[in-house]
C-alpha cells in the first residue's frame, strides 16, 4: 500500500515535470505576461512554452506574437491558442484557423479569433466579416 | 399686446410637443409593455406601474419616455437581452432588470444601447444580467444612479457592469455596481466623466480604461476588485478624489498604469492594496498630493517609466514605499512625507535637511528575486539596509527626495 503510494506520489511528481503540454488558463486570476492585466477571456487566450518549459501566458493573440518578436533570446518550443467556440481549450498554432479583423473584438484589439476546425472558421468567417489566415500570416501580420 | 403675441408665438411654436401618457399595468387597458410601445408615438411617455413582465427581449424604437413606478420588473428569463434602446433621446427610469441570458458569443445585456445619443439611463436596479449598461457607439448619454449587481465567480465568463464602447462625451454618475467582470469598463471612449460610483467586488476591475483619451474619474471608491483599477494605452485620463482600497493578490494593484502619458493623479487615498500604484511605460504624469496608507507597495516604478513627478503626497505604514527594477533614474520625487524619513530639521522650517531615499535596499532585492522575502526583517537585512542608506551602493544614489517634508500633509 504505502509503496504503491510512493509510485502515484512520485509520478505525479514526473508527470508535473515533463509535459510540452499545455496549462489551462486561471480565469480572473493569471495575468497577461506581455500587457498585465488579468485575463477574463478564455476564448481569445493564449499560450507559449520555451525550450526550457516555462510557460507564458497571455489574453491575446497580438499580446503572445508581440511578445515572441520582442524576445530574441530565448528560444521557443510551441505556441498554443484557445480555440473560440470552446474557451480555455488550448490547440497548437499550426492546427489553428485564424479569423482577423472585422467586427471581432479582443482584449487587447489584437483582433483575431482561433479556431481548430476550418469547417467552423468559414463558418464564421462572414458573420464577423473577417478574413481567414495561417498561423504564419497572423505572426507576420503584427 | 407684445406680451400677448409673445406668448402666442410660444404657443404655436411648441404645439408639436404635445404628447400622450400611456399606461401599462394590471388596472390598465394596455397590459404589456411591447404593445404600448407599438401605440406610441415619438415624445410619448409610457409609464409602467408595479408587476412582473415577461416579455422576453423589450427594443425602445421610438423617441420615448418610458417610466417604471415602484420598479416594475423586467424579466428576461435567461434568454438574450432584455432592453434595447434604438432610438436617439429615449429616458429608461425607474425599473427592475433582471437576468439576462448568459452566453459567450453575442454578449446579452441588462441595457444595450445602440449607435444612439442623448439617452439617458436613471435609477434602474439590474440584477444577475451577463452585462449590466452597453454603451456601443453612442454620444451624449447619461447613466446615472443605477444599481448593477451580478454575482460571478472566479472560473465563470461573464460581462461588464457598465460596458462603453467607440463613444464620445458621457456621464456615468453616482452607479454602484459590483459581481461583474469590470465594474465600469471604457474603450475608445473620449471627453466622458465617470463621477461617484462606487465599484466594489467585481472578478477583474473596478474601473478599467481600454484606448481612452481625455477622460476624468472623479470622486469614486473602488473596493475590494480582483485587480483594482487598470488605466491602459490612454492619454490625458484625469483621476481626482478617489479611494483605492483593499485590491489584494499576487497580480493585483490598486491603480495599475500601463503605457499612459499626460495624465494627472490627484488627492486620491490608496489603503491596503498589495501594490498602491504599479507604472509601466508610463510618461508625464504628475502624482500630488495622494495617501499612501498600510499598502505592501507605495509604488512600483519600471525602468520604462519616464519625466513622472511625484509630489507632496503622504507615504505612511507601507512596506515599501517605492520599488524600481531599473537602475536609471528619470522621474522626480520632491516634498513628500515618508514615514520612514529618519533625518532631522536644525533650520526648523519644516523640510528635513538631509535627502531622503525612498528606494531600500531590500525593494530592489525582492525585485530582482522574489523569493528573498523570506529574509524581511531579518538582523542581517536591517543591517545592510541602513548601511545602504549612508553609502548608497545597489541603488541609484540619484533616486531621492531632496526636500522630504518633517510633519505629514494633512490630506
Amino acid at each position: 500500500m504505502k509503496k504503491s503510494a510512493f509510485l502515484l506520489f512520485a509520478s505525479l511528481v514526473l508527470i508535473s515535470c515533463v509535459s510540452g503540454e499545455p496549462k489551462p488558463l486561471q480565469l480572473n486570476s493569471d495575468a497577461c505576461d506581455y500587457c498585465k492585466m488579468t485575463i477574463a477571456n478564455g476564448q481569445f487566450g493564449a499560450e507559449l512554452i520555451t525550450q526550457k518549459g516555462r510557460y507564458y501566458k497571455f489574453d491575446d493573440v497580438a499580446c503572445m506574437i508581440h511578445f515572441a518578436k520582442s524576445n530574441t533570446v530565448v528560444p521557443y518550443k510551441a505556441f498554443f491558442v484557445c480555440d473560440y467556440l470552446m474557451g480555455n481549450t488550448f490547440v497548437p498554432v499550426e492546427k489553428c484557423y485564424f479569423l482577423k479583423g472585422g467586427t471581432i473584438n479582443s482584449p487587447m484589439n489584437g483582433n483575431a479569433i482561433a479556431f481548430a476546425s476550418k469547417k467552423e472558421a468559414v463558418r464564421y468567417q462572414p458573420k464577423f466579416n473577417a478574413v481567414i489566415l495561417s498561423w504564419k500570416e497572423l505572426y507576420s501580420s503584427y | 399686446m407684445k406680451k400677448l403675441s409673445y406668448i402666442s408665438y410660444l404657443f404655436f411654436t411648441f404645439q408639436v410637443l404635445i404628447a400622450n401618457t400611456i399606461h401599462v399595468g394590471k388596472q390598465y387597458p394596455v397590459k404589456s409593455i411591447h404593445q404600448a410601445i407599438v401605440q406610441s408615438k415619438d415624445g410619448d411617455t409610457i409609464i409602467v406601474h408595479q408587476g412582473l413582465y415577461r416579455e422576453g427581449n423589450i427594443v425602445i424604437n421610438k423617441k420615448i419616455v418610458f417610466i417604471g413606478r415602484d420598479f416594475p420588473v423586467l424579466d428576461a428569463q435567461k434568454h438574450g437581452e432584455v432592453l434595447s434602446v434604438k432610438a436617439d433621446s429615449v429616458v429608461v427610469k425607474g425599473f427592475k432588470i433582471i437576468n439576462s441570458g448568459f452566453a459567450a458569443l453575442d454578449d446579452p445585456c441588462g441595457i444595450k444601447v445602440y449607435n444612439r445619443t442623448f439617452v439617458r439611463i436613471y435609477n434602474n436596479r439590474l440584477d444577475n444580467n451577463f452585462f449590466g449598461i452597453y454603451l456601443q457607439n453612442c454620444n451624449n448619454c447619461i447613466v446615472k444612479g443605477n444599481t448593477i449587481v451580478s454575482h460571478g465567480t472566479q472560473e465563470q465568463l461573464i460581462g461588464n457592469g457598465i460596458h462603453c464602447w467607440k463613444s464620445d462625451n458621457l456621464q456615468i454618475i453616482a452607479n454602484t455596481v459590483s459581481g461583474h467582470r469590470d465594474g465600469i469598463y471604457f474603450e475608445f471612449v473620449t471627453n466622458s466623466v465617470i463621477w461617484r460610483n462606487i465599484s466594489t467586488k467585481n472578478i477583474r476591475y473596478g474601473l478599467h480604461f481600454m484606448f481612452s483619451n481625455d477622460d476624468s474619474y472623479i470622486t469614486n471608491v473602488f473596493k475590494n476588485n480582483g485587480a483594482g483599477v487598470a488605466v491602459m494605452f490612454s492619454k490625458s485620463v484625469k483621476m481626482i478624489n478617489n479611494t483605492f482600497e483593499e485590491n489584494w493578490g499576487d497580480s493585483a494593484y490598486g491603480l495599475l498604469l500601463k503605457e499612459i502619458s499626460d495624465g494627472y493623479i490627484f488627492n486620491n487615498k490608496f489603503i491596503k492594496n498589495t501594490s498602491a500604484i504599479y507604472m509601466e511605460g508610463t510618461s508625464r504624469i504628475k502624482i500630488e498630493k495622494n495617501n499612501f496608507i498600510s499598502n505592501g507597495w507605495g509604488m512600483k516604478v519600471q525602468a520604462s517609466c519616464m519625466d513622472n513627478e511625484v509630489v507632496s503626497n503622504n507615504f505612511l505604514k507601507n512596506t515599501f514605499d517605492i520599488s524600481t527594477n531599473g537602475s536609471l533614474v528619470l522621474n522626480t520625487f520632491n516634498s513628500n512625507y515618508w514615514d520612514k524619513y529618519e533625518g532631522y530639521d536644525l533650520d526648523k522650517n519644516g523640510v528635513g535637511d538631509v535627502p531622503y531615499h525612498p528606494l531600500s535596499l531590500f525593494a530592489v532585492l525582492t525585485e530582482k528575486n522574489a523569493t528573498t522575502m523570506l529574509l524581511y526583517r531579518s538582523f542581517m537585512i536591517t543591517l545592510l539596509d541602513k548601511s545602504e542608506k549612508v553609502l548608497p551602493s545597489i541603488t541609484p544614489d540619484n533616486f531621492i527626495d531632496k526636500t522630504p517634508l518633517m510633519k505629514s500633509l494633512p490630506l
